[in-house]
């Protein structure tokens, strides 16, 4: 397992409870964002929630995104419960992808692919084993998604924050710096996999916590 | 006798491998397990040196058919390039067949090629 970031996280300006929105001007968020931070680390106290959206590399745009992520008018396709430390990784992206492949177009479906196993292999590595991993497979009107959600401990959340944060700001340098990583080792180790879903296959990324429980909503158009 | 040709393949799963006189490797499928290494990092540290060995002047992996990998098996490709470009003295091009019709492909393997631009070489076939 990766050591943690052993930064202290910081509270959110106010009332336990804090924003980050990053989508593009093209972009229509239902909700306007309540506190927006430009930059730096953002903690998540327990108790609090929290949202950040990274967009893809390439996006056109993809995202009608509703509070938390959610896409406007969504509909769950499939529903995978599994837990942290199971080898449901595997079995689970071969069948998401194969249903992708049967109902998206071919490009959408190896995003999606690439997104359900990356999110996925997150969660199960990193997840806490008390709690149930969910991954659905999303579609609404005009997007499609993937979301996995879990349980974490804080350090893993600030984490998993801190690089959402630099994928949003330059999701190509991040995939390249993590890329070279790979070469070079490291601590913490290598981080290529949510690199990968922004920069590689251009998927959005929704990031939401609330108090312990992640979610991370991986989505294009369809 | 080519050592090239001669390097055992690993069975691996969901991924099928054929090596190929006189200095082809094809990989399809997908690779997918946690830890690809434990199958492939061998295999492909036997071919570099066999192609050493044999004195290739290039190494031609026809990756076109691996549909999907993990991040795990992105880094064994960036494993291979790092110890072509490391090599003193004689070293071959190691080229990637990719298909332009994988999406992983495209952006993973133009990454590869900027950090070993000297010892790679990307071709696309649809």
């Amino acid at each position: 397992m990766a050591p943690f970031d052993r930064k202290q996280p910081q509270p959110p300006p106010s009332g336990g409870q804090s924003r980050i929105s990053a989508a593009r001007p093209e972009f229509r968020s239902a909700t306007p964002p309540e506190t927006p931070r430009s930059s730096g680390k953002m903690g998540v106290p327990a108790g609090s929630s929290s949202k950040m959206q990274v967009a893809g590399s390439g996006s056109s745009g993809a995202s009608s995104s509703r509070d938390g992520g959610s896409l406007a008018g969504e509909r769950s396709l499939v529903r995978v419960v599994c837990n942290a430390g199971s080898g449901a990784l595997e079995y689970t992206h071969a069948f998401i992808s194969a249903y992708a492949a049967d109902h998206f177009r071919g490009a959408v479906a190896q995003r999606l692919s690439v997104g359900a196993y990356e999110l996925l292999s997150n969660a199960l590595n990193f997840g806490s084993v008390s709690s149930d991993i969910v991954l659905e497979l999303l579609e609404a009107d005009q997007l499609v998604g993937v979301r996995v959600s879990n349980e974490a401990i804080q350090a893993r959340i600030s984490m998993l924050t801190e690089h959402l944060l630099k994928l949003r700001n330059n999701a190509e340098q991040t995939f390249m710096e993590e890329l070279r990583r790979s070469v070079t080792g490291g601590i913490p180790r290598p981080m290529l996999g949510l690199a990968r879903v922004t920069h590689e296959v251009g998927l959005t990324l929704d990031f939401q916590v609330n108090d312990r429980r992640v979610s991370v909503t991986a989505q294009c158009r369809r | 006798m080519s050592q090239f040709t001669s390097v055992p393949v690993p069975k691996a799963d969901a991924v099928a491998i054929q090596v190929m006189a006189p200095n082809q490797v094809k990989l399809s499928g997908t690779i997918t397990q946690k830890d690809p290494s434990s199958d492939l990092a061998g295999f492909f540290k036997a071919l570099h040196n066999a192609a050493l060995a044999d004195k290739l002047g290039e190494v031609r992996a026809d990756v076109s058919g691996l549909t999907f990998v993990n991040s795990s098996a992105i880094r064994l490709f960036v494993d291979w390039a790092t110890w072509v470009k490391n090599e003193r003295g004689q070293r071959y091009t190691l080229r990637f067949i990719t298909s332009r019709n994988v999406t992983w492909q495209k952006t993973s393997f133009m990454a590869l090629m900027s950090l070993a631009k000297e010892v790679l070489a990307i071709e696309q076939v649809s």
